[in-house]
């Protein structure tokens, strides 16, 4: 640049560029090479017996550790969702898409996760999912290994079995 | 709380969705001369500053305190700098509150701010969190599926969301420093996209650029006047944790817990009577149903019949947001600390158009995270 | 001044700082510090009235990354909490403050962060306003060799007289198991690292670390309970400056000479000097001679004994560094840490920014300062 600008600047553009180097920690590595295998895991809590999934370290209920690990299964119900219609800088989901938080059977935790396979105005709070897995071969032990969930056909789940476990 | 504590001046910025005529320090600065001039004092009557504010991602610079000492006037003082998530702005006014109370500080400026247009708003509000799956697009994203629970819960019907944003925008337009002021009509808000079922657009905030500073002093320091301040009867911030099995994040404990603690210090034993307006975070519209349960204002499941009969509307029996609120205003680091400023306005008798009449006794509301952290107060025209 | 409520620092635990800790994330690694905390003190969570965390998101390297430490903290049923987007020390600040006020008797304080998830000379560099300063590039390590340079010049301190600082730090530091570094060097050997950024030599900077630390305060009635020797907060006080690196002097820190007078003050002490422990967040020699000089501090380093932990040299955990200056005062006058018999009376001090530019003083001390 030799010569000052006409205009006084008003905006300067910065692009923070920053590299992180993530460590997942035990339990989450635990978590996610089990995926590889299509099992889904989570820690029981060591005072409540409640299965945290993904497993955590300690139970932020009872502040007692939780050690033992322990396989849910890869199926579940629906406890609530919403259906996104804004797109996300540096995703490429298909809009609109249902992220529906998920209880799978023998967790206390639920988890969040994509929902397809069925219309939109289809999905509803207690409907009955399960895990698409990626073919054998093709999974990684990592969170792209389930897909995402569908509909298994089962009847709904009444209301008072999820309508608190959000 | 050792000693009484006062709002003895409050400083805003016309909200806007881009402030492209300032840069932070400018942004910072506008609210904290208007706190000053509005207190009747100098910078050098100040003895200690605290500023929040949101995710230093929203203006790519980390911990911008550091730099701002000089426009804040905190140069060789002792300065903190909370961040508390969306609730950051009335955590931050009660770490000031605390301050004076302690009784080692008589003067201090809490100022909150957000300059988010610099930055990119939905990529911070949609964290990539390291090894879990990209799925949150944004706070609404993550908070609509609660407003669908509470639907179903109660049977709130459709029409309620599209009430609460009819009615903020009404109030707006008697706040001069609101962001959105333009009323929209029942159609309209029906009408707009869907963001995240069930949140459609004109039932969601905006993103601002703002700031708010409030001069908080002691009781020998409010009596010197120049205005009539607002006295914190009690001020609470509570947090809870994310993953404990079976957490209703529809009416979250640490919020009834926080209402409760706050009431309790004040001296309020039926909050629909004795408060006369409320300044509550909403920053999509069904939660002003839900956080009218959680507040305690009526019984559980009852919140959307207030909004459907209309009593918390403007002139009705509890005004909630009479400044317009969160959906009309959101610099998020600044939200919590303009309902906390705005319910002060009100007992101070100082807010324009847009005072409720008589208000001697107001509750300021802020909450953050997945709705975890729960900062309020309740502010009195009387000492 | 005033007669204040006696606060004491009744528990503090640490993980001893590491390189990178490869099995626990930042979080996880605080729930063994908050548990081993407690259990010092005898008490469950639920004895413990609020509870303050300090850690900084572009640390993180994501937005709200302090959520989380809510679950590791014992966060249920719902606790009185704040966060602040800083050094763990100016939390324990905080916490103080609240006893005073008769908000709380007795608080729980952390610091969590992982270090080496980011580069923290990328990261440190947004902390500089973004118009002029950060756009040039500038990182901490350069702002601290800048700050060498004025400091040499107005004073004629050498290369050698850093190394001999440096030297000091890392022979103190061998005998600290909670120390990343560990092994005691020689001057001449300090003398012989290359360049960092000149003046500064790689030996007289620390290695990048992470640790998680937690600390108890309680107030007088409480604190007797939960310690059999509690060490009495006496005075403290903190003051910022402008972050310009040309407004101010960078030979000089006017911010921490002012937190020292106060904080003096405050605990009826003429001179920082009396003290008999001073444990300084310097994280080069230069920041440690700035120190002395603001403090009134001969460094010299043998009385009082500066930094017998090795200082933060031997391991700078960021986030953590000024609450674990904090802890080893504590280790010291309690009777915990190797060596120190007979201490009584000692200094913490803690800084964030660049160049020193915002400091906290403690003082801290065997007895009760107010009857």
């Amino acid at each position: 640049m030799t010569e000052p600008p006409k205009e006084p600047i008003k905006y300067f553009g910065t692009t923070v560029c920053l590299p992180y180097y993530y460590v997942a920690g035990d339990y989450k590595a635990r978590y996610l090479r089990a995926l590889k295998d299509k099992k889904i895991l989570g820690s029981k809590c060591s005072k409540t017996g409640k299965v945290l999934v993904p497993p955590l370290v300690n139970s932020p209920e009872s502040f007692a550790p939780a050690t033992e690990f322990v396989e849910v299964a890869d199926r579940g119900v629906i406890t609530t969702f919403c259906i996104v219609n804004i797109p996300v800088i540096g995703r490429n989901l298909e809009i609109p898409y249902v992220a529906a938080s998920v209880a799978l059977d023998g967790a206390d935790l639920s988890i969040f996760a994509l929902i397809h396979e069925c219309k939109l105005e289809e999905v509803r709070m207690g409907m009955r999912v399960e895990a698409v897995w990626k073919p054998d071969g093709e999974r990684e032990g990592s969170y792209e290994d389930i897909l995402y969930f569908r509909p298994t056909g089962e009847p709904d789940a009444p209301q008072e079995s999820y309508i608190h476990r959000l | 709380m050792k000693r009484p504590v006062a709002v003895v001046g409050v400083g805003q910025t016309h909200h806007t969705s881009r402030r492209s005529d300032v840069n932070i320090a400018g942004l910072v600065r506008e609210a904290v001369d208007r706190a000053l001039a509005d207190a009747g004092l100098e910078y050098k009557d100040i003895e200690a500053v605290i500023v929040g504010k949101a995710p230093d991602m929203l203006e790519g610079v980390m911990q911008p305190e550091q730099f701002l000492i000089g426009a804040l006037g905190a140069h060789m003082k002792p300065m903190l700098r909370v961040h508390t998530a969306g609730s950051v702005g009335a955590s931050t006014a009660l770490t000031g509150v605390t301050h004076v109370a302690s009784g080692l500080y008589d003067r201090v400026l809490t100022i909150a701010f957000e300059k988010q247009s610099e930055g990119n708003v939905m990529w911070v509000t949609s964290p990539n969190m390291p090894f879990t799956a990209p799925l949150v697009a944004g706070a609404g994203g993550y908070f609509a599926p609660y407003c669908r629970a509470y639907i179903k819960r109660t049977g709130c019907p459709p029409h309620i969301g599209p009430i609460t944003a009819v009615n903020a925008r009404a109030n707006a337009g008697r706040n001069e420093y609101a962001h959105l002021r333009e009323p929209v009509t029942l159609e309209d808000v029906m009408n707009s996209p869907v963001l995240w079922d069930p949140i459609r657009y004109l039932e969601t905030c905006p993103s601002s650029d703002g700031a708010i500073a409030l001069v908080i002093a002691s009781e020998e320091q409010a009596k010197r006047g120049p205005r009539k301040p607002a006295w914190v009867k009690s001020g609470y911030s509570y947090a809870e944790a994310m993953w404990v099995p079976g957490r209703d994040q529809v009416s979250p404990l640490a919020g009834r817990v926080c209402a409760k603690a706050v009431y309790g210090k004040a001296g309020i034993t039926n909050p629909w009577k004795e408060i006369h307006t409320a300044e509550i975070y909403v920053p999509f519209a069904w939660f002003e149903a839900m956080w009218l349960e959680n507040l305690g204002f009526c019984d559980e499941g009852e919140g959307w019949k207030i909004i459907d009969r209309g009593e918390q509307k403007f002139g009705a029996h509890l005004p909630i947001n009479p400044s317009g609120g969160v959906l009309c205003t959101n610099p998020i680091g600044a939200s919590g600390m303009l309902r906390l400023g705005e319910a002060a306005l009100q007992v101070m008798g100082r807010a324009g158009a847009h005072q409720v009449e008589g208000a001697k006794t107001a509750l300021g509301h802020a909450y953050g995270g997945g709705a975890q952290y729960f900062a309020m107060w309740i502010v009195s025209s009387e000492l | 001044m005033t007669t204040l409520r006696n606060v004491a620092i009744v528990g503090f635990a640490q993980l001893p700082t590491v390189a990178r800790d490869l099995h626990r994330t930042s979080t996880e690694m605080l729930y063994p510090v908050v548990r081993q905390a407690l259990a010092e003190c005898g008490v469950e969570r639920d004895a413990i009235d609020y509870q303050i965390a300090g850690s900084v998101d572009y640390m993180d390297g994501r937005p709200f990354g302090f959520v989380a430490a809510l679950d590791a903290m014992g966060s249920w049923p719902p606790r009185q909490d704040l966060h602040l987007e800083m050094d763990a020390a100016f939390c324990a600040y905080y916490a103080w403050l609240r006893m005073q006020a008769g908000d709380c008797d007795t608080a729980l304080v952390v610091g969590h962060g992982k270090t080496s998830e980011g580069d923290p000379n990328r990261v440190f560099n947004l902390q500089l306003d973004p118009y002029y300063q950060a756009v040039i590039g500038l990182d901490p390590t350069s702002t601290a060799a800048l700050q060498a340079s004025a400091y040499m010049a107005r004073t004629g301190a050498t290369d050698r007289d850093l190394a001999v600082v440096a030297a000091r730090n890392r022979t103190a530091g061998a005998r600290n198991p909670q120390n990343q570094v560990r092994e005691a060097v020689n001057t001449e050997d300090l003398l012989r690292t290359p360049w960092a950024v000149e003046p500064l030599r790689a030996g007289y900077l620390p290695p990048i670390g992470e640790s998680a630390t937690c600390m108890i305060l309680a107030a007088q009635g409480k604190a007797e309970k939960l310690c059999d020797h509690p060490i009495w907060i006496h005075g403290v006080d903190h003051r910022a400056e402008l972050q310009t690196l040309g407004a101010r002097d960078l030979s000089r820190s006017a911010s921490a000479r002012l937190a020292g007078e106060k904080a003096c003050a405050m605990a009826g002490l003429r001179n920082a000097s009396d003290v008999d422990v001073a444990e300084l967040h310097a994280v080069t020699p230069v920041e440690e001679l700035i120190l002395c000089e603001a403090l009134g501090l001969s460094p010299k380093g043998s009385r009082p004994a500066i930094n017998p932990s090795g200082g933060t040299l031997c391991g700078n955990p960021i986030m953590s560094t000024g609450l674990i200056r904090m802890g080893e005062v504590f280790r010291q006058l309690s009777g915990r840490a190797d060596g120190g018999a007979g201490a009584r009376r000692g200094l913490a001090h803690a800084a964030q920014g660049h160049c020193l530019q915002q400091n906290i003083v403690w003082i801290l001390g065997s007895e009760r300062r107010w009857a």
